[in-house]
């Protein structure tokens, strides 16, 4: 019942605030939004950064295509920024039919979205497979980097900031920042990060921020520039010292996370960083790293989040793109993606929530180049802090 | 078909010139922590490898032979996306040179700490951006040199050179280049506004902390933000402006000096007779390093884990050729813009040859250099602005425009010349024989220029492969063609892709250049 209230409620919202002479595709029961699905093309604007989340995309487009007859299209993109400056030209200049079906998003690319009301819905929690969501136990699948998710973006995956290494060249590793200052004094050139604006660089920036003694309470509100310049002192103190000791001494960065996973197979670098906490033990089935890999987290916890998929407000697919939403937060999908050999991605789901054939689904086994011994998670600061952050470090670093 | 042209360039100075006027797009430019450092690399990059290039196309067009132009066309097409991803994958500190010198000589058991590519002077990129435009401004020379106006003078000036006693070195640089070289005005300026804007190149093997200004605008433009979207476009005008600034400043500098080259170009007689090997010799030394390109690309895309320092990959895959072939879009998306796009420019251009009297052709060639020496920032930008209104960004159509604009300014300029020079009395004898003007075309006229018709096609197909700015701005993402989608790659890790992807990119224009050559084989020959 909630939900059908929910469902009108938003209706008529969306009617007022969305200028667009099209009907909003937004029906009254889930039968008609898949009727209307059928045929369409869903643009699915995602970061394709890596060759196993493509993979994981085409496989979805496939059962999609078959079972639901939306074809998903996935665009590649190097950075989320671009698609919301596509949306927002396109709005701008009222076209109704954008090329933006679906984004994968987070964090201050879905603010930004959210703010200057670019999205389509409120629709996630009304989707047929929202229900089986851990919304108790991962709160951050309604949190977004401190920000509302209010039912404009639906949970995809989950993400905790991970490092991982051959244990067989890094026998003992770095469990903190400062601990990892000490590696790179002792292998000078062996240890870099993605430059920012590159998700994984910007990620490294606040792990630091946290660990240089940023208060979590401070962290989760708007930044201003007071707040940021008391944050930011012990931040740059500790950045000022690390760079010098890291590739290319701290002069040139990598441009991306799939760069440094690159370097660290090759042997350039020593330590690598991701995302997903399964990736090493993705890297090692796929052979890109050796049996011998090790992943950890630092002991004091590390930031981590949800990663989200929304729909513009001027999506022409909207029903399909809410099949396709619907689709990837099915017990089915999101093993098939939680999955070592496939992408490692850890599920949103509660697991306790599903059937009993589908909870079977999910039975992975530690292999090797997991994460051994898992730490707390920490919440990402909040969306305004990634600006701050990124362009005081360009201000430090970015002129070499 | 000048409307083709004139309706972007003017809608880019209507939309574009106010944000000249944004003064805090424009302080904010100013202020962006890479400015001033992204501005000196870009003109760092961008003049000493104009200059660079130019030194050696005049050592190697002074020993010429007609083997030198056809090799010139040859690497001309070869996109510099490409060229850039080779050449990365030889020098990195992971690459074959470092694993050889780790094998040969040294024992390295890790790859070094060594700056190669992506070095911040920006020194790899001037080294690709001169391998490139070298054969492009051989190839102009060849071709003016071979001129019909200007083939008879300078056989002319070589005569009377010798006969006042100048060796052959002495000949070259003290009465034919002086010839040559103001009738080589537009390619020089093409190759440098290309130097100071490059995105695709400078992101694969430019400098990363500052990035040239082009990279730096780039960013901007892709941005989320409002306010950086119009830093950007004050950046394109600021790069745009700073173009002209050099080009001006340039004129200047040569006007002033010119008491001091006519001290030079009058100290002769000489009987200087330097040996013509060098300009052969540098010839070589480019086609082993584009062959060396050619084969470490091949070597990766079939190569699986490679662990540093051996010599050849632990197993050898088809993966990621499958991977284009199964993932085929944009392959075809490229293919067909590209033979699209070439073919309409042909029609396009033979449309106007024949409805337009040859005084006319000026403006048109006016047009079509200065659209080549716009920087592709500014007329990509300009084209997005336009499609958006239009309501096209993501459609076909609009990345056939994109595509469509830069090969026809190509495909004119290759063909204006040989088609005027066509003679007239063909024309005049098939009247006499009351041949329709339709016929005439058809079957004397066409048939006799099909070599120019199809090598201007060949070299329109491979402008066309190797767009990316216009091109990834129009079509926001959603038609991925191989140039985008090898930039995207180079960001990501999997190598063997990469150079699948910079391998197709150079195959598609390959495949146009024989299959020119074909088309464009007279079917007698008098030798």
């Amino acid at each position: 019942m909630l939900n059908r209230r929910h469902f009108l409620a938003s209706s008529t919202a969306l009617l007022a605030s969305v200028p667009f002479a099209t009907l909003p595709s937004f029906a009254a029961d889930w039968a008609s939004v898949e009727a209307e699905a059928k045929g369409q093309t869903v643009y699915f604007n995602a970061w394709a950064g890596s060759d196993t989340i493509n993979a994981y995309i085409a496989w979805a487009g496939d059962l999609i295509k078959a079972r639901h007859g939306v074809t998903l299209e996935h665009v590649k993109i190097t950075d989320t920024g671009e698609v919301v400056k596509r949306v927002r030209d396109e709005v701008a200049a009222g076209k109704a039919d954008g090329s933006v079906d679906l984004v994968w998003i987070n964090g201050e690319n879905f603010r930004a979205m959210k703010n200057d009301k670019l999205l389509f819905g409120p629709f996630a929690e009304t989707l047929p497979n929202f229900q089986f969501v851990d919304v108790a136990g991962k709160p951050t699948t309604r949190q977004d980097f401190s920000e509302a998710t209010d039912g404009l973006e639906s949970p995809w995956g989950m993400a905790q900031f991970t490092f991982f290494a051959d244990g067989a060249k890094v026998a003992n590793p770095p469990k903190s920042m400062v601990e990892l200052l000490a590696f790179a004094k002792a292998n000078p050139g062996r240890v870099t990060y993605p430059a920012p604006p590159d998700f994984h660089g910007t990620t490294f920036l606040k792990q630091v921020m946290v660990e240089t003694g940023a208060d979590a309470m401070a962290l989760a509100k708007d930044s201003d520039a007071a707040g940021f310049a008391t944050v930011s002192a012990p931040w740059l103190a500790f950045l000022k010292e690390l760079h010098p000791v890291l590739w290319r001494e701290g002069k040139q960065f990598p441009q991306s996370q799939a760069q440094v996973t690159q370097m660290v197979a090759d042997g350039e670098l020593l330590i690598g960083i991701t995302f997903n906490p399964n990736e090493a033990a993705n890297l090692v089935a796929a052979g890109t790293m050796p049996a011998t890999t090790t992943a950890w987290q630092h002991a004091g916890g590390t930031i981590g989040n949800t990663h989200f998929v929304a729909i513009p407000a001027n999506a022409k697919a909207k029903a399909g793109a809410q099949v396709v939403a619907n689709f990837l937060l099915s017990a089915e999908a999101q093993a098939k993606k939680a999955d070592l050999n496939t992408w490692g991605d850890p599920t949103v789901l509660a697991i306790s929530a599903l059937s009993m054939d589908e909870q079977k689904m999910f039975t992975g086994t530690s292999v090797a180049g997991s994460v051994a011994a898992p730490a707390p998670t920490i919440l990402e600061p909040h969306a305004s802090w990634v600006g701050m952050i990124e362009k005081t470090w360009l201000e430090n670093f970015g002129k070499g | 078909m000048v409307l083709l042209f004139v309706v972007p360039l003017v809608f880019s100075l209507v939309t574009i010139i106010p944000s000249f006027f944004d003064v805090q797009a424009l302080q904010a430019l100013l202020q962006h922590p890479q400015f001033w450092g992204g501005i000196a690399l870009s003109l760092f990059t961008g003049i000493i490898s104009t200059a660079a290039a130019l030194y050696l196309a005049t050592i190697v067009a002074k020993s010429a032979s007609s083997a030198t132009a056809r090799d010139a066309g040859f690497f001309i097409a070869l996109p510099h996306l490409a060229l850039a991803v080779g050449i990365t994958f030889l020098i990195v500190p992971t690459g074959i040179v470092a694993r050889l010198i780790a094998i040969v000589f040294t024992g390295w058991t890790e790859p070094p700490q060594i700056i190669t590519a992506q070095d911040p002077w920006g020194l790899s990129l001037i080294a690709s951006l001169v391998l490139k435009e070298t054969p492009f401004l051989v190839w102009a020379m060849l071709s003016i040199m071979n001129r019909q106006d200007v083939k008879p003078l300078l056989a002319q000036h070589e005569k009377v050179g010798k006969s006042l006693g100048h060796g052959a070195r002495s000949i070259w640089y003290r009465v034919l280049l002086p010839q040559i070289l103001p009738r080589l005005v537009w390619p020089i300026i093409a190759v440098f506004a290309h130097g100071m804007t490059v995105v695709d190149m400078a992101l694969v093997i430019g400098p990363t902390q500052p990035p040239t200004l082009a990279v730096v605008i780039w960013r901007d433009l892709n941005d989320g933000e409002i306010i950086t979207n119009a830093r950007g476009a004050a950046g394109v005008l600021m790069l745009a402006a700073a173009i002209a600034v050099i080009i001006a400043a340039s004129w200047l500098v040569l006007r002033a000096t010119c008491q001091l080259r006519v001290l030079y170009l009058t100290a002769g007689p000489s009987a200087e007779r330097h040996s013509f090997n060098t300009g052969a010799k540098l010839w070589q030394i480019l086609r082993v390093i584009y062959l060396a390109v050619f084969l470490i690309l091949l070597l990766q895309s079939i190569s699986g884990h490679w662990p540093f320092p051996h010599l050849a990959a632990q197993q050898f895959t088809l993966k990621a050729w499958q991977t284009l072939f199964t993932d085929n879009a944009p392959l075809l998306t490229t293919l067909c813009h590209a033979a699209a796009a070439s073919l309409l420019a042909l029609l396009l251009s033979l449309t106007w040859l024949e409805s337009q009297p040859a005084n006319r052709d000026n403006i048109l060639l006016f047009i079509c250099g200065a659209s080549l020496c716009l920087p592709a920032l500014l007329l990509g930008l300009a084209q997005y602005r336009l499609y958006l209104h239009l309501g096209l960004t993501g459609t076909h159509t609009a990345l056939f425009f994109a595509h469509l604009l830069p090969t026809t300014a190509y495909v004119f300029i290759m063909l204006q010349g040989p088609y005027r020079d066509f003679d007239p009395r063909w024309s005049s004898a098939s009247n006499g024989l009351r041949i329709s003007s339709l016929q005439f075309l058809l079957r004397v006229k066409l048939p006799m220029l099909k070599s120019v018709v199809w090598s201007a096609t060949a070299v329109g197909f491979s402008v066309a492969t190797a767009q990316f700015v216009s091109a990834q701005l129009a079509s926001s993402g959603r038609h991925a063609t191989l140039a985008m989608e090898a930039v995207s790659l180079t960001s990501g890790g999997n190598r063997a892709l990469i150079a699948v992807y910079a391998l197709a990119l150079m195959a598609l224009p390959m495949l146009a250049f024989f299959l020119g050559a074909i088309l464009g084989k007279p079917r007698w020959s008098t030798a």
